[in-house]
């Protein structure tokens, strides 16, 4: 019945806290709707082209991305811990069903990097306070990730800042 | 390291939390400017109006020279590029991506 204790270490997890001012019902749609996740789940520019999502431990959680070139990269993970309006836990190191995932070396995607992610959920009334934690494995798989670039472009200029700021 | 950062972004957001500070900014990407020249569209004094100079300064958004008489500023974006190190790149992503999860999350409360 209990769940693990997650125990996050500063040098390599994220911990993100957030209070928003919605119902937790509608902080877990978000999470785990596929309409509502291709809204939002990849940062700009880059964009969520698909989505499928099997809520259940074991259950596949798969994402398409695709960058402003065109360039598509699938990502499949694995659901591990479901708590409806509470905890939702999930995995790119298994794929659906808990197999370990394998992956060709060198392959430029982001899916050489192994994480797990946790986000918990809070209801506070009609507001809503979540984590989000994000595990990763070590710093070899950390720093193959780096190497990979992949995430270059998505640097935030100063143009795009000031932009965002005059909209405020 | 992501602390740093975060202070360093926070300083930033300060910067450019003011119009006047924002107009400066805009005013220096098309190159270095002189005191005189900043000012000059705006209604304040010039104490007031150094204040601003000063804020865009401390949190590194510009960089000023004197010679002679004359302070030029210019800016330097560099504050606002993303560390390179995987950590500050991941928490970035992170943080993006639940931006976006809070307003999408506030849009879809407004149709309701």
């Amino acid at each position: 019945m209990s769940t693990t204790m997650i125990q996050p270490n500063s040098a390599l997890d994220l911990v993100l806290e957030r209070v928003v001012d919605v119902p937790s019902k509608l902080v877990w749609a978000a999470w785990t709707k596929p309409e509502h996740i291709k809204k939002w789940f990849t940062p700009a520019p880059w964009t969520t082209v698909d989505c499928e999502i099997d809520l259940r431990p074991g259950g596949i959680f798969r994402t398409v991305m695709r960058s402003p070139e065109g360039q598509e990269t699938i990502n499949v993970g694995c659901y591990l811990e479901i708590v409806p309006n509470e905890k939702l836990v999930w995995t790119s190191a298994l794929g659906p069903g808990y197999r370990p995932v394998i992956r060709a070396a060198g392959t430029a995607s982001c899916e050489e990097l192994y994480f797990t992610a946790t986000i918990l959920l809070e209801a506070r009334g009609a507001v809503t306070k979540y984590t989000a934690i994000a595990m990763h494995g070590d710093e070899a798989t950390s720093q193959r990730h780096e190497q990979m670039g992949f995430y270059q472009g998505w640097g935030t200029t100063l143009d795009q800042l000031v932009a965002i700021a005059k909209m405020l | 390291m992501p602390n740093q950062q975060a202070s360093q972004l926070n300083r930033v957001f300060h910067g450019l939390a003011d119009p006047t500070r924002r107009a400066v900014l805009e005013r220096l990407s098309g190159g270095p400017a002189a005191v005189s020249e900043l000012a000059e569209p705006f209604r304040m004094s010039l104490p007031s109006f150094l204040q601003h100079l000063d804020v865009l300064e401390s949190c590194g958004l510009v960089k000023s020279r004197k010679a002679g008489r004359v302070r030029t500023y210019r800016l330097t974006p560099q504050p606002l590029r993303v560390s390179e190190g995987w950590f500050e790149k991941q928490r970035a992503i992170w943080n993006r991506r639940l931006d976006q999860l809070d307003s999408y999350l506030i849009d879809l409360k407004e149709q309701k």
